[in-house]
């Protein structure tokens, strides 16, 4: 599964620390979500949607072999 | 996140506290003429002799201290720790279990088997747990 929460995060001008935080994980979660070393699940998918505005599918999207 | 069986995140020193505190214990027990009775059984299988306190009470605080470092909570909980808790957990069976297997086939000592179980699957989950979340906490400051 692939995300774009780094351009997200560009485009809102907020860090992967603050993010975080409006979440309720630590940073080292949302680094490795965006690193594509973490699936979230579909709870932590939809509040990180959420903080962007975005339905889930503009922030996480599936990949060929997924 | 809510965690439910866990100890609170201060209960982490408590146990390393019993850990540390166990060694002293059986250097000064050993010192004054006691001995472990999986080493040597003694003759009088009476439970609560000086003997079987002294080992009781080493073995319990190291093991108590353990338990307690390992099922303690993070500073932050969440879903990706339980991930690697459960991982570690499953890790630590699997070694367990390997190493059981492996004592019950090669060596005929079924009291050290028992001892090594107290101590193998907790000591190996603990190591395991904190490795992974080093390597999250350095992949993080690479990119500060």
């Amino acid at each position: 599964m692939k995300n774009n929460i780094r351009v997200e995060r560009a485009i809102k001008n907020i860090t992967q620390g603050e993010l975080a935080e409006q979440v309720g994980v630590s940073r080292q979660t949302i680094n490795t979500i965006e690193s594509n070393k973490y699936v979230p699940s579909t709870v932590l998918a939809l509040k990180i949607a959420r903080v962007f505005g975005k339905p889930l599918e503009d922030v996480f999207m599936l990949e060929e072999g997924d | 996140m809510k965690t439910r069986f866990l100890f609170p995140y201060w209960c982490r020193y408590l146990g390393w506290g019993l850990v540390i505190a166990h060694v002293p214990m059986s250097i000064i027990g050993r010192a004054n003429g006691m001995i472990n009775p999986l080493d040597n059984p003694p003759a009088n299988q009476a439970l609560f002799t000086g003997e079987h306190l002294f080992f009781l009470c080493t073995t319990l605080v190291m093991a108590l201290g353990l338990f307690v470092v390992a099922f303690s909570r993070e500073k932050v909980e969440d879903e990706q720790i339980w991930q690697v808790r459960l991982d570690s957990l499953r890790w630590a069976i699997f070694v367990n279990y390997f190493i059981l297997i492996g004592s019950l086939v090669f060596i005929y000592d079924i009291a050290h088997i028992l001892e090594l179980n107290i101590w193998v699957p907790l000591l190996f989950f603990i190591i395991r747990f904190r490795w992974v979340i080093f390597r999250l906490n350095r992949s993080l400051s690479r990119e500060d």
